[in-house]
């Protein structure tokens, strides 16, 4: 830096830091005044250098600057323009609307056409949006991590992201770089909340340490943060939870009463949330401490037991590079070598987008979905935009005598080319504001579809900005082609009564339709395929039988009256089977590598399914024995220490003759008795999981009861007793059941919303298509009505007329569907594959989504062809 | 007639131009104003008022010679034009009679 150098010195050139500013204002001031206030701001900033130090005169040259960045400058251009084109541009508005009025249909179809492309695309934007949005409102959120672990076995590495209690306080006290450090679990427990009489059950509890509320950014309404979890009996809710517990009286402060199996704890609420936003990976109504799980069952010292969510927020500054590398063997070190699993942290804000991991390294994740429908809206837009431009182009003969005249009259190519994107601009303008009242009209049903709870922030600016900026990007790359392509018409030709020659902008024509179809294909076959995919899925059998199957959770007094209530329910013939599980037949419990049996490889850590059983589950659940027996505590009483296994457990064990075996889980023995047939426990798109279905040693594992309704009696009246008996058994308790139908179809939820997305999406792209071709045969057939007429006059028929009509419109599409259907089955085979259990995609798909878009299509040109094939040849060659 | 009014720091930037004769460009007359009357004045200000000045004629310009102090770069000198030098006359004029309308009140102030 020379000027630092010596003050006295005339500077050449104030300083680079301040040479944006000159720059900036170069590209505003006329070129003519630039040097004299240059010089002078120079001159100035010298002077001021002498008066005020150079801080402070640098300042002051950056606010001289900008200063002369006003209207009395910039508008000293020597060149008119401004003037000029501000005049114009009323004309090019009046010429445009004038345009638009006479023709209606192609106006209409021109807006139409946009409207849906431009809405559909602001629908996906604003889903866009909020998934980028996921837990960026956070504060420190480039401080907070979450940490994961890394087993590497051989050349493979697997990832995932629960880790052990005491990870979080290890790494507070042992790494200086962390500044809090937090578990957070989510179990599967019942507890029921109650205040005075109201009564609420819950199945999911939150665990948190107190630092919660200081990581994350949930603001608390009521209550302070750094002290709202010190004690183990306070609990903070959201602000929902709180109305529904505490109804209008106030919840800050008051006391509850949480039961859990069999015990009651008071509890007093010491903080009140705002309600969770949308966009976080959590979800909970209600967090409570660690303490106080750790007052009853003791602190979790195990470094082998994976069971809860590890947030970290290090001190700003920290290298999490090399932070990962020193704390990635914390679990070998505090195990002496026993678990060589890696931890390390990976960014909060990655999590929900980015957190799937393949061999070690993260591979992307949600951001797929994300892209694929990014680029679905974009396809959107062009395919509308298409329809723009190849109707301008179509129908330029119609407008060269007045891009001639003008030309003629003085016009510059540039002006004109400003004229026809003003024009697009004006249309897309109108298409926009029409967009936004449908986006606005659609978004609720867009909500239920994608489960989200997006809106129009129609008080802020940036909304406003970009969506005039998006109108506007559209409005330009519609218009951008026509215009250059108009506005290069030679007057002399045209005005001489020649045509122009379009024969070249007929193969950019069909191009551009091509590529409209073939993504319309495309999604067609896209949307077929995840339709077969659902099918088949739910068409596979899920090994158990799921009608009348009712299950709900073992609470309160049902622990000590379950036999009695067992009795009463199979002989009052509300159900045929009762049995005591650990999970819901729909839901995973856990499940863990640290099974063994005789000949294990050591090195196998494939982890196998837990699910406990009582007895009598073969009944309630309509398992099919193939070999052994069910669970029966009376006859063998022993059977608490029994197993039954599944197929593929048996396969991976590798049992010839697997009864009589026994495995070990937990340092307990299990003999084996039976094996059933393979059954669906968690993802009916997956394998099924290896599992063994324990017998009922430890009595705290039974949480849910499972029950086969009498199939006898309607499903009403069985409920309704069911109701009263369980009311009689366990009084204290809301009665909340589920049907394991009902339950299983909820795992196909996510699909069926895929479905209804590309099947909307396929709709509006194959309409939009449709509308272009409608407008583009309307204009063939008025340009070639002559033509018509002399081929009727010489005797061709109305059949051969429409024949070589719509081969023209047709071709395009069926260069469209040979193109494009192997890049969708590309497409489709890539996304099956993430499915284990998968449809295989036939010939016939094709053949269905290609005939299936050339008979609407060719009805969509039929309609048009058959009215100019029947017009009187009399009529359309008088005229000349 | 608009044409034919100027406002006070049209005038006064006239005024300067009418002063400095030979050296009369914008960031002098700035300076001048600063140093004289103990006037804040914004330079883009002072180069706005000397192009409208020179829009209605009073002024005109040349490209003057540039100094190390200004980095090479040229200035663009003004100087004002008969049409200018009248309306200055004018104006003085005019607020001479004005003055002499005014009571001479100066000595029954104090009471």
């Amino acid at each position: 830096m020379t000027s630092r150098q010596n003050h006295s010195q005339p500077h050449d050139h104030p300083n680079h830091s301040t040479d944006i500013w000159l720059r900036l204002l170069r590209f505003f001031c006329p070129v003519q005044l630039y040097e004299e206030i240059e010089g002078d701001l120079v001159q100035k900033f010298n002077a001021d250098v002498r008066k005020f130090g150079e801080r402070r005169a640098k300042r002051r040259l950056i606010w001289n600057s900008v200063r002369f960045i006003r209207p009395g400058i910039i508008l000293r251009h020597s060149s008119s323009f401004h003037l000029i084109s501000l005049f114009m541009l009323t004309n090019y508005f009046k010429v445009a609307s004038r345009v638009m009025l006479r023709n209606k249909t192609y106006s209409a179809i021109n807006i139409a056409g946009l409207t849906l492309g431009i809405s559909s695309a602001m629908l996906l934007f604003l889903w866009i949006e909020r998934e980028f949005s996921y837990d960026q409102f956070h504060a420190d959120k480039d401080r907070i991590y979450k940490a994961w672990n890394k087993r590497v076995t051989g050349t493979k590495a697997d990832c995932w992201n629960i880790t052990p209690r005491v990870l979080a306080p290890t790494l507070v006290e042992e790494y200086a770089n962390v500044e809090a450090a937090i578990s957070y679990a989510k179990y599967t427990d019942s507890y029921l909340f109650s205040v005075g009489d109201t009564r609420i059950m819950k199945d999911r509890v939150q665990f948190m340490d107190p630092q919660f509320l200081d990581i994350f950014s949930f603001p608390l309404i009521k209550g302070d943060a750094a002290s709202a979890m010190a004690n183990p009996n306070s609990i903070v809710v959201t602000e929902r939870f709180a109305k529904q517990l505490f109804g209008k009286r106030e919840a800050f402060g008051g006391s509850l009463t949480i039961s859990v199996s069999g015990s009651d704890f008071p509890f007093t609420v010491t903080g009140i949330l705002k309600d969770l936003p949308t966009n976080t990976e959590f979800d909970f109504d209600f967090l409570i401490p660690w303490l106080f799980l750790e007052s009853i069952s003791g602190k979790e010292q195990n470094w082998h037991n994976n069971s809860v969510s590890t947030f970290v927020k290090v001190k700003a500054g920290t290298d999490i590079e090399s932070f990962n590398r020193e704390i990635k063997n914390i679990k070998k070190t505090h195990t002496s070598g026993a678990d060589d699993t890696e931890v390390f942290l990976y960014p909060l804000t990655s999590n929900h987008l980015y957190s799937r991991f393949e061999n070690g390294v993260p591979v992307g994740g949600r951001i797929e979905i994300v892209r694929m429908l990014g680029i679905l809206g974009i396809c959107l837009i062009i395919i509308a935009c298409i329809n723009f431009i190849n109707l301008s182009t179509a129908r330029a003969q119609r407008r060269s005598k007045e891009v001639a005249v003008r030309k003629v009259s003085g016009a510059y190519r540039r002006s004109l080319v400003m004229q026809f994107l003003c024009e697009s601009v004006l249309i897309t303008f109108g298409a926009g504001l029409i967009s936004l009242l449908v986006v606005f009209l659609a978004l609720p049903f867009f909500n239920s579809l994608v489960q989200q709870q997006l809106s129009l922030d129609f008080q802020n600016l940036t909304f406003w900005v970009s969506a005039l900026a998006f109108i506007i990007m559209v409005g330009i790359l519609a218009g951008s082609y026509p215009a250059l392509y108009l506005s290069s018409f030679r007057p002399v030709g045209i005005l001489k009564g020649g045509s122009i020659s379009s024969s070249g902008k007929t193969t950019m024509r069909t191009l551009l339709v091509v590529f409209q179809f073939g993504f319309a294909i495309t999604l067609m076959i896209s949307t077929i395929v995840v339709r077969m995919q659902i099918e088949f899925v739910q068409s596979r059998e899920t090994g158990y039988s799921k009608d009348n199957l009712v299950y709900h959770s073992l609470v309160g007094d049902l622990e000590k009256n379950y036999q009695a209530y067992k009795t009463e329910l199979i002989q009052s013939g509300v159900a045929v089977s009762v049995t005591k599980t650990s999970t819901p037949i729909t839901q995973r419990m856990s499940n863990t590598p640290g099974i063994y049996w005789k000949g294990k490889d050591p090195q196998d850590r494939t982890p196998i399914e837990r699910f406990n059983v009582d007895e009598n589950i073969t009944n309630t659940a309509g398992f099919t024995i193939l070999e052994g027996r069910d669970m029966d505590l009376q006859r063998f009483p022993s059977d608490s220490t029994a197993v039954i296994l599944n197929e593929t457990a048996v396969r991976l064990m590798g049992f010839e003759h697997p009864v009589g075996e026994v495995i070990v889980d937990d340092d307990q023995k299990y003999e084996v008795i039976g094996v059933i047939k393979d059954f669906i426990l968690t993802s009916p798109y997956q394998k099924v999981e290896p599992m063994v279905l324990l017998g009922g040693k430890k009595k705290w594992v039974f949480n849910v009861i499972h029950i086969k309704l009498n199939h006898g009696h309607p499903t009403e009246k069985n409920i309704a007793d069911l109701k009263n008996i369980f009311s009689k058994y366990n009084p204290d308790y809301p009665f909340e059941y589920h049907f394991a139908d009902v339950e299983y179809a909820r795992k196909f939820s996510d699909l069926k919303g895929t479905l209804a997305i590309t099947t909307l999406f396929t709709s509006i792209t194959l309409f939009v298509a449709c509308l272009g071709l409608l407008g583009l045969s309307t204009y063939m057939t008025e340009s070639r009505v002559k033509e018509i007429g002399i081929r009727k006059v010489l005797g061709g028929s109305v059949l051969s007329i429409i024949k070589l009509l719509s081969m023209t419109s047709l071709k395009p599409i069926l260069i469209a569907i040979a193109l494009f259907s192997p890049l969708a089955w590309i497409a489709m085979n890539w996304w099956l594959n993430s499915y284990a259990y998968r449809v295989s995609i036939n010939v016939w798909i094709f053949l269905v989504a290609g005939a299936s878009i050339i008979v609407i299509a060719g009805m969509t040109i039929a309609i048009q062809t058959f009215g100019a094939a029947n017009t009187d040849p009399v009529k359309t060659l008088r005229t000349e | 007639m608009g044409k034919d009014y100027l406002g006070e720091f049209e005038e006064l930037i006239l005024t300067m131009v009418a002063a400095l004769q030979e050296d009369a460009y914008g960031a002098a007359i700035s300076d001048e104003i600063e140093t004289k009357f103990k006037r804040e004045v914004n330079l883009s200000a002072v180069h706005v008022t000397l192009y409208r000045l020179e829009d209605k004629g009073y002024i005109k310009s040349r490209m003057g010679g540039g100094t190390k102090e200004r980095g090479g770069r040229r200035k663009r000198i003004f100087t004002v034009t008969s049409a200018g030098l009248a309306m200055l006359r004018a104006m003085k004029e005019t607020r001479l009679e004005l003055w002499k309308m005014v009571p001479q009140l100066g000595l029954g102030l104090k009471d």
